[in-house]
């Protein structure tokens, strides 16, 4: 529980720089905040199920 | 008419409070949005990468640094991360100078969260190289 939630938190932060430096209008930022957090977090999902399976 | 052409071609001078603007944000996380009225950018971009820089140590994180025990190629590989770290700017000065995360300790090695609290601290100064650059940016005129 403890790594999702350390993981849960670097995706927000970094989703966050990014989305303010990225784009122009508010709406823009939260989209892309939005999109780069569900990025992090899927990824690393995706990641961390396929790396279960590998027994090394 | 060739001259005009020139004239348009020139590129913009950067003016110098552009570079000072960089290198506060640089030096103080925000501090680069701040000085320029940016209250709510500063609060939101500062404040991600302190809670960053705050978290990784908290999670006992180790920071890197030339000029340790390593040499040769070893010594050599601590120059990418130790640029990373670098950009958190005063936190890591301070950090150095008040020796806080950088001892080579077994034990604060062994705990479960060395790795995130380590990944953490590269990351803040990495987002603070990008947050450095949009207060640039911004007070160069290039970004609204």
């Amino acid at each position: 529980m403890r790594h999702f939630l350390v993981m849960t938190l670097f995706a927000l932060l970094s989703a966050t720089v990014f989305g303010v430096v990225a784009k122009e209008s508010p709406r823009d930022r939260f989209l892309y905040g939005i999109k780069v957090f569900a990025e992090f977090m899927i990824i690393g999902l995706a990641l961390a199920w396929i790396l279960y399976f590998i027994p090394f | 008419m060739q001259k005009e052409k020139l004239k348009e071609k020139t590129p913009e001078e950067t003016p110098s409070r552009a570079w000072a603007m960089g290198a506060a944000g640089w030096l103080l996380p925000g501090a680069g949005h701040l000085l320029q009225g940016h209250w709510g950018r500063a609060l939101i971009l500062g404040g991600a990468v302190w809670i960053c820089f705050v978290c990784g140590l908290m999670m006992g994180g180790h920071m890197f640094s030339v000029g340790g025990e390593q040499q040769g190629i070893s010594a050599l590989l601590q120059i990418p991360p130790m640029i990373a770290n670098l950009g958190s700017g005063l936190l890591y000065l301070a950090s150095w100078f008040f020796d806080v995360g950088f001892a080579d300790d077994p034990q604060a090695a062994a705990r479960a969260t060395y790795e995130y609290g380590t990944t953490f601290l590269l990351i803040a100064g990495l987002l603070n190289y990008l947050v450095m650059l949009d207060a640039f940016d911004i007070s160069a005129g290039r970004k609204a």
